[in-house]
């Protein structure tokens, strides 16, 4: 089961659409676990530490092999690397059951009916990504998977929310060797 | 940057150094050192245990794979051989950034190579053959898909990489594959100015294919002109440097190694052939009529030799003087 937790407010009709996109990609019920408050994580140039948020953030009650993906709208970052710091759409523990998206670098919701669409496809996109590495998916070198790195130079301005075949079925794998 | 050299063609395995790290005595593990087995990832030493197996007293290196747990047991005398190295060090872990982030055109498009040296770069090349490998494959993805088992192969590479970064720089997995892909695809607008990349891993030498003794020998012995064969690619193949001389020995070796496969040549040739050798043909005639293969010697040539080019207007002429033999003279050929 796949438990969408927001840390701020979020429009429940994008929620809505975000858990059916999950429910799609991953063949797993998806549901809305509700809404916790945002711990004060460290921040860095206005910007909340992502390891940090994710590990400090309140737990929800799950089972085995549930996976958490935490919402949230403030902006992230993520610790300097060798080669500097990597933009950060979000975070997920690889292999574990936390994950956090945050909405901060999607595309304008605005209010026309197709940057509603493309903000919502965006965000399911962002989330199946987050979840596949929950699924212990790695980065995909097929920029029309989900599990593409959001800032690569070869994603396409408005990228599909679909994995590719060899990620669904590494997908499928692991969900089916999964203890429950 | 060229991509990785290809493998060293003289240089025997034994000689080649070992890679950075590597362990090659079971006294080195002690309990809590962390070392990376290839192709298993990061494991931590638990101990040295001993087991009854089979009636055999074995004294075991026990390890515990750090990603999911798993035990792994390894016999203290095979240590020095399954390639057990130390985690990267900082120095190792920079030397791969550099390299991943280097401009890389290069991939090598011989699926067969690419394929078995990646392997050899998986289990003897250390972290930075890891990276060779990651880097390599994703390069040569964005001129073409990957096919099945390197898109595997990719992965695995990739999967054993973040790992072993994650745990050099105190990590999580997550983080670290997102310093690496920041590395190997910069977003739009980020360059790197990075020092050069070290050196590549340098690979073992594979034993060389050995030549069938039917390359070997002489060819003229083997009946190869029975099959139809024409042997005058191999004597144009020598060298034809070698002055007059070499041309005509040359040219004497192309005419004795033709000499068998005169006797399989259509009627036409064999009638003119005959007033040169009227002894050798009167007897050879009905056999070639019956039977295109009189002289069938004992030992087949161990390879299927490659068909030499050959005139087309032979082929089919070729092929009727071929035809009629079975059923006339098959059964006298046997008996021979």
């Amino acid at each position: 089961m796949i438990r969408v937790v927001t840390l701020d407010e979020l429009d429940p009709a994008d929620l809505a659409f975000l858990t059916r996109s999950l429910y799609r990609a991953f063949g797993l019920g998806s549901e809305l676990a509700g809404r916790k408050p945002r711990p004060p994580a460290e921040e860095r140039s206005g910007r909340l530490d992502a390891v940090a948020l994710l590990r400090e953030v309140a737990p929800i009650r799950t089972f085995a092999d549930d996976k958490v993906l935490y919402l949230t709208t403030a902006p992230l970052s993520l610790p300097p690397g060798p080669l500097g710091e990597p933009p950060c759409w979000g975070f997920a523990d690889y292999g574990k059951e936390r994950a956090l998206v945050s909405t901060a670098r999607l595309p304008p919701r605005g209010t026309s009916e197709a940057s509603i669409d493309a903000y919502r496809q965006r965000l399911a996109r962002e989330s199946i990504h987050a979840i596949g590495h929950l699924w212990d998916l790695h980065h995909c070198v097929d920029s029309r998977c989900a599990m593409h790195p959001s800032w690569s130079p070869t994603l396409p301005a408005s990228p599909e929310m679909d994995l590719c075949a060899f990620c669904r079925e590494k997908s499928e794998r692991k969900i089916r060797l999964a203890k429950t | 940057m060229r991509g990785p050299p290809p493998r060293h063609p003289d240089e025997p395995r034994e000689q080649l150094p070992p890679v950075e790290g590597f362990i090659a005595d079971a006294a080195d593990l002690e309990p809590g050192v962390r070392v990376v087995y290839p192709n298993q990832g990061v494991c931590r030493v638990i101990g040295l245990e001993e087991k009854d197996i089979s009636g055999v007293k074995l004294q075991l290196v026990r390890m515990q794979r750090e990603e999911d747990g798993a035990a792994v047991l390894v016999p203290r005398n095979k240590v020095a051989n399954i390639g057990l190295r130390r985690v990267a060090t900082g120095r190792q872990i920079e030397g791969v950034f550099h390299y991943l982030a280097a401009q890389f055109a290069d991939p090598e498009l011989d699926w067969k190579v690419r394929h078995r040296d990646n392997a050899d770069r998986l289990v003897a090349g250390g972290v930075l053959g890891l990276a060779e490998v990651v880097k390599g494959l994703h390069s040569l993805s964005r001129l073409r898909p990957l096919p099945t088992k390197e898109r595997e192969q990719y992965d695995n590479a990739r999967h054993l990489l973040v790992h072993e970064v994650a745990v050099a720089l105190n990590t999580p997995p997550g983080l670290a594959e997102d310093y690496i892909d920041y590395a190997l695809m910069p977003p739009p607008g980020v360059k790197f100015d990075v020092p050069p990349p070290p050196a590549p891993v340098a690979l073992p030498s594979r034993p060389r294919r050995r030549k069938p003794a039917a390359e070997e020998g002489d060819l003229g012995d083997l009946g190869l002109g029975d099959l139809g064969i024409d042997l005058d690619l191999d004597a144009a193949a020598e060298p034809p440097a070698e002055g007059a001389e070499g041309g005509e020995a040359a040219e004497e070796g192309a005419e004795a190694a033709k000499a068998p496969a005169d006797e399989a040549k259509t009627p036409e040739k064999e009638t003119e052939d005959k007033d040169e050798r009227p002894v050798k043909k009167s007897a050879a005639r009905p056999k070639a009529l019956k039977k295109p293969a009189p002289h069938r010697p004992a030992k087949k040539p161990a390879k299927k030799p490659e068909k030499p080019a050959r005139p087309r207007s032979e082929t089919p002429r070729e092929k009727t003087a071929k035809k009629p033999a079975p059923k006339a003279g098959k059964r006298g050929g046997k008996k021979k």
